[in-house]
């Protein structure tokens, strides 16, 4: 398994975590408030903070056990893979936003639009890292 | 499932003749990650033409004796 691929099983495994932690504080502050929880800062700093400090220990302990290929620039290959998966978690980010704009027309819930927005940002970024890991394994 | 290229090779049989140069010496001398020579090994991945000529340029051939297309993967 290449450096970069074990980059994206890191990452997409802390962010899943981080991400249902996250959405777990949320719904239980829903449960206790009876309607949407509005957004919080505390939870939105707490899962940036997990985010950016399990990512740098996770890239560093990566980088260690890889050797001279964590300093080797992106060949032609890893390139078209990295854009492809950008590419079709975008759609996952449209969808997600898409999908907050109408339950925001039907619903008029700007707590719930926040909810739905920032899910979706993770969810696409969950997305690229499981389509770069498909592509790595499948071929591009 | 991604769909393999129609585009065979014979790159790891070149790569034995040639004093058994390992995947990561080739890689090097290509310009890419070994990862990346051994999906090309596989048809999982199709170089670029730099590449291509890159390859064939170590082992001394023309293009065409490295690759050629496969009429089957394309049906």
């Amino acid at each position: 398994m290449s450096f970069r691929e074990k980059t994206a099983w890191g990452m997409g495994l802390i962010l899943i975590v981080a991400g249902a932690w996250y959405f777990s504080k949320i719904v239980s502050v829903s449960s206790a408030l009876g309607h949407t929880s509005p957004p919080d800062l505390r939870f939105f700093i707490g899962y940036v903070t997990l985010v950016v400090i399990t990512s740098i220990i996770v890239n560093v302990v990566l980088a260690i056990m890889s050797g001279q290929e964590a300093n080797a620039p992106v060949d032609e290959r890893e390139k078209a893979i990295l854009d492809k998966a950008g590419h079709w978690s975008g759609y996952v980010l449209a969808v997600g936003a898409f999908g907050g704009l109408w339950h925001f027309g039907w619903l008029g819930d700007g707590n719930l639009l926040f909810h739905i927005i920032f899910g979706a940002l993770m969810l696409s970024q969950i997305a690229e890292y499981a389509f770069q890991i498909f592509l790595y394994r499948r071929g591009v | 499932m991604a769909k393999r290229p129609p585009i065979a090779n014979r790159v790891k049989q070149l790569r034995e003749a040639h004093d058994g140069m390992s995947q990561a010496a080739l890689a090097k001398e290509i310009g890419v990650t070994r990862q990346t020579v051994i999906a090309i090994e596989q048809g999982r991945y199709s170089p670029s033409l730099e590449s291509a000529f890159r390859i064939a340029r170590v082992f001394g051939v023309g293009l065409e004796d490295v690759f050629s297309w496969d009429e089957a993967q394309d049906s």
